[in-house]
């Protein structure tokens, strides 16, 4: 029965693996006809432990992914006043939609040119179009924030 | 934006490398910014300590465990330091 798993719990990543431990103050325990027992030749104490119990569905990651980079339709129109329904396509051809806001497309774009320009060993437009991609690419993140700047005005200002 | 549109705006001819160049983009936002993001669950196995990262993981968010006393899901935190381990069931 794990408890307090934000104060118990810790990992480590390890290449492209995460090391789990478990926090403890006594020592280790078993389980014994349905009772937790500390085991007699166990050290006692503060110690990082490998899990001591399976947790079904217990370890949970949140990250960025690559989902469904390839659509059947375009994600930034509507579809009359709905969302678009997207289906994933698994074979992409020229056709099929890149799964992006306008914005990150265009970024793709620049993107694409600063290849282009890599293979033909022009350099200075490499750098050019990589630079336009991040701006892009931080536009589109500024236009989910809003931010307000408030300034305090002096008392007694002659405007 | 249609994978051709994006060919002609670029100026490239092959499609496959313009799927390919598309992807490395994808995997280059998504590096440093939050595009698509997702949750994956595993079992925790008793006495295991490794576990695999999810195959399409880009950046790795938080790491949860549930909380089986009230059914939660807790962020853990990263230690920095490698512990000292005394007895290892597990030797890689």
């Amino acid at each position: 029965m794990s408890y307090d798993t934000h104060k118990t719990w810790f990992f480590q990543t390890v290449g492209r693996n995460i090391h789990l431990w478990q926090y403890v103050e006594t020592s280790q325990t078993d389980t014994l006809a349905g009772i937790r027992i500390s085991l007699p030749d166990e050290y006692y104490g503060k110690q990082l432990i490998y899990p001591d119990e399976s947790i079904t569905a217990g370890l949970r990651f949140e990250g960025t992914a690559f989902v469904e980079p390839f659509v059947n339709v375009d994600p930034n129109e509507l579809n009359g006043n709905d969302e678009p329904t997207l289906t994933n396509q698994t074979s992409p051809d020229e056709a099929d939609h890149v799964n992006l806001s306008r914005m990150l497309s265009l970024a793709c774009v620049d993107y694409l040119k600063s290849m282009v320009a890599d293979s033909s060993g022009d350099l200075q437009k490499k750098e050019y179009y990589m630079r336009e991609f991040w701006k892009k690419v931080g536009d589109d993140q500024s236009n989910k924030r809003r931010i307000f700047v408030n300034y305090p005005i002096t008392p007694f200002a002659i405007k | 934006m249609t994978v051709l549109e994006m060919m002609e705006r670029s100026g490239l001819k092959n499609t496959t490398l313009a799927i390919a160049f598309i992807k490395d983009a994808i995997h280059l936002m998504q590096s440093q910014v939050d595009v698509h993001t997702a949750t994956w669950k595993t079992n925790i196995t008793d006495g295991t300590r490794e576990y695999p990262f999810p195959a399409n993981m880009i950046k790795l968010k938080t790491v949860s465990v549930k909380d089986t006393t009230d059914s939660k899901y807790k962020r853990i935190r990263r230690i920095t330091h490698t512990p000292v381990v005394v007895e290892d069931t597990d030797p890689e």
